[in-house]
């Protein structure tokens, strides 16, 4: 999102020169000098050549299958008697969507990843601030081992991560349990209280090292001045952190804040690595896990595309809120 | 600083996208199809399976023909995958000719209309099997495929144990609850069997339950039918007297419960024979097999857990080659031979039964000729039980539900009457009948 983009009462000339985020075929108006328009033109054409790789791609792995999904969404098939004859695909308008909102299992488990948003986002988040602040304070050693350690979880991809995890919380095998026990507290991290935040556990584990540099990274970006004003003042480590550094990570924290949030809301890995151990998850746990037993359970292609469909709608609607939101904030 | 951020992640995408694009093209260049084509008068025929020694088979079969060429490819098996992929294939047009197919299955299949009729085709070799087989992969009077294998059930037991505490041998329902208190009495920590180590539908299909039928052009679900209800009655009693274990079954837990003696039974199928010797191998002559107790003294009622089909997958162009390559190697000798050996199948043709291969004393048994106690179940096994339209998802369910059940929460009966719930929503949300 430019400026330019939104403002097209700006003649070309006057624009600021396209940068690369304008896609080829852009609507030009003609523009009164010619040597301008050609050296615009060039640039375009090279914009559009480095673009392509990208544009094919996109187009193939996203904008298609999106595509083909939400035609999936629109269709039904329809069967009669014992649904021996040929299965017939018929149009079936929004049907799909409104089985998908009027299922209960799909509420639930629509509830249930917002609920475990609401515990886990602040929990994970907390922790990355607290240790990007730890790694950017000045007495902080060792900073380049912390953050790779840190970091390090977040390089070990989620499903290998889950079934780590998965042993861990396995009882007879955990070493857990044995540790619990000794100190008079036993908890069975796979029964249906627990295992909400067993599997929080794992999220915040995988990823909380992740969101710890990208609010690391803003923090480089503070003028050093800042803190050497703050300092002459009497500031305290802990008071300029807590009344400057935080402040001005705060787009940071709702960038991964969102991230987050929308991360939830696609939770799939965890629940289906840990289900074949626990009569605590369900095949319908999460919306995506539904979804996926709906193709595959059931072989309903249909209403397994309305379901992502629907996701993804919402996923859209909470990033491009936001980015509406953190374009505002930050000009 | 963000717009630096992504100024920057900008300039690497571009990047990335270029030798991205170039692993797409690479890509795109892939991608088989299961085709059949006939060269020079040769079919080839393509068959999907995972069984091992499937592959075995084919190759006798190509050695000793040569109008018809079986080429076996291996997937995952079916519940992981491999059902899916062979959907997948008939959906897109390039589905083999032959697939391997659980009994369980065939009516799911047929539900997606993933299957041909070669009723036509297959009409003469019916009196080759075992009479229930056939009705496995004959639906509403319409064959669709050959079958290979069943899964007689009966009571495997150590006989060690038993003598020790001075149990007899249980040969009815009443007598083997009476059993598992006096075992559990004797020593606290043995139970006479693990109740999730046991197929339920098996259980059911000795009980003369109903789980799945069709009437007229409906279908009728009884998950939680009278015969059920007294089959859940039954072992909630045991679950609630914790007469029975009811942890993880083919876990690690459960073959040492095995091997130590401390699962004293396992009520299961003629394939779970060998995995036993491999997995407790220092109970080694300690195991006897019984038949399955019966509900009433004297009768003899088995069920079945288990067994396939080689069925034709929709849009198959030589039919006849393929009914001709799945008769073959359901029944002839060597093939069979092949499969009793390498694959552990219990055979579904006649002729099968009377092979050498499994009319012999086992030594892990001590000797016995345990073959002899499922070919009993084999012949007395009820021929009417019928699979539903919507496997895979009661399959998860009734896991689901179960599982439930023994966590405490609601009886066993309440976890049935749920699975009749979702049976009947799922088989309604894919359009068909049912009451």
């Amino acid at each position: 999102m430019t400026r330019d983009a939104d403002s097209p009462t700006l003649p070309a000339a006057d624009r600021p020169a396209p940068s690369g985020d304008h896609g080829p075929g852009r609507e030009r108006r003609p523009s009164r000098s010619r040597s301008g328009s050609r050296l615009a033109a060039r640039r375009n054409r090279s914009a559009a050549v480095l673009l392509a790789p990208f544009g094919v791609l996109f187009l193939a792995v996203f904008v298609i299958p999106i595509g083909y999904a939400v035609h999936q969404s629109l269709f039904r098939v329809e069967r009669s008697g014992l649904g021996f004859g040929a299965p017939r695909t018929v149009f079936a308008g929004l049907d799909n969507y409104t089985r998908v909102l009027t299922d209960s299992t799909f509420l639930k488990g629509v509830g249930r990843v917002l609920l475990f948003g609401l515990v886990q986002v602040p929990v994970m988040l907390g922790l990355a601030l607290l240790l990007a602040l730890l790694l950017d304070s000045r007495v902080a050693r060792f900073k380049r081992f912390f953050r790779v350690a840190y970091f390090l979880p977040f390089a070990i991809p989620g499903v290998i991560a889950a079934v780590l995890w998965a042993f861990l919380y396995m009882p007879g095998i955990s070493p857990l349990n044995d540790i619990g026990r000794s100190i008079g507290a036993d908890v069975d991290f796979l029964s249906h209280d627990v295992i909400l935040f067993s599997i929080g556990n794992i999220v915040t584990w995988s990823w909380t090292g992740y969101n710890m540099l990208i609010i690391y990274t803003s923090l480089q970006s503070v003028p050093k001045e800042l803190y050497e004003a703050a300092e002459l003042d009497g500031c305290s480590g802990f008071r300029i952190a807590w009344h400057i550094k935080v402040p001005l990570v705060r787009p940071a924290l709702t960038l991964t804040g969102v991230f987050s949030i929308i991360g939830t809301l696609q939770l799939f890995g965890e629940p289906m690595v840990l289900r074949p151990m626990t009569a605590a998850i369900s095949s319908n746990y999460t919306p995506v896990m539904l979804s996926y037993q709906a193709a595959f359970g059931l072989n309903d292609y249909n209403f397994a595309a309305a379901v992502a469909v629907v996701l993804a709608l919402a996923t859209f609607v909470l990033s491009y809120g936001f980015l509406r939101l953190s374009t505002q904030g930050s000009r | 600083m963000l717009a630096k951020l992504a100024a920057r992640s900008r300039r690497r995408a571009v990047l990335g996208s270029l030798s991205a694009a170039a692993l797409v093209l690479t890509a795109a260049a892939c991608g088989g199809s299961g085709d059949d084509k006939a060269v020079g008068g040769t079919v080839h025929l393509e068959f999907w399976g995972w069984a091992p020694g499937y592959d075995k088979s084919a190759e006798l079969f190509n050695a000793t023909h040569k109008s018809i060429k079986v080429t076996f490819k291996k997937l995952p098996s079916g519940g992981q995958g491999g059902y899916d992929k062979m959907l997948s294939a008939v959906k897109a047009g390039n589905a083999p000719c032959l697939a391997q197919i659980g009994f369980e299955s065939i009516p799911t299949f047929l539900l997606e209309g993933a299957l041909e009729d070669v009723s036509q085709e297959a009409g003469a070799t019916k009196d080759k099997f075992v009479p229930w087989t056939w009705n496995q992969v004959t639906v509403a009077g319409r064959t669709y495929g050959i079958p290979v294998d069943t899964g007689p059930m009966a009571m495997y037991y150590r006989k060690d144990v038993f003598k020790k505490y001075g149990i007899a041998v249980p040969t009815t329902w009443d007598e083997y609850a009476k059993a598992a208190e006096k075992l559990h009495k004797a020593d606290p920590e043995a139970h006479i069997v693990n109740l999730r180590a046991i197929t339920l539908s098996g259980l059911a299909w000795q009980k003369g339950a109903k789980w799945f039928g069709t009437e007229g052009d409906a279908w009728h679900v009884g998950v939680d039918d009278d015969q059920s209800g007294q089959l859940a009655d039954y072992w909630q009693q045991l679950v609630e007297k914790k007469l029975v274990a009811t942890d993880q079954g083919y876990s690690p837990a459960w073959w040492s419960g095995l091997q130590s003696g401390k699962v004293a039974t396992a009520i299961g199928a003629v394939w779970l024979n060998p995995l036993i010797a491999q997995n407790a191998p220092k109970a080694k002559g300690k195991f006897a097999v019984a038949p399955m107790p019966q509900w009433t003294a004297g009768e003899k009622k088995f069920g079945n857990d288990g067994g396939g089909s080689t069925a034709v997958l929709k849009g198959c162009q030589h039919k006849d080659e393929a009914v001709e390559f799945a008769t073959w190697m359901s029944t002839d000798p060597d093939s069979l031979k092949n499969l009793i050996t390498k694959t552990g199948i219990y055979p579904a043709a006649t002729a099968g039964l009377e092979l050498p291969e499994v009319n012999k004393g086992v030594d892990y048994y001590g000797g016995q000729n345990i073959y002899k106690v499922f070919g009993e179940a084999a012949q007395h096994t009820d021929t009417n039980w019928q699979w539903g339209p919507t496997q895979s998802q009661f399959g998860v369910d009734l896991d689901e539900a179960t599982a439930n059940a023994y966590a405490g929460s609601g009886t066993l009966f309440d976890a049935f009457s749920n699975v009749q719930k979702k049976t009947l929503s799922a088989i309604k949300s894919k359009g068909v009948k049912v009451r």
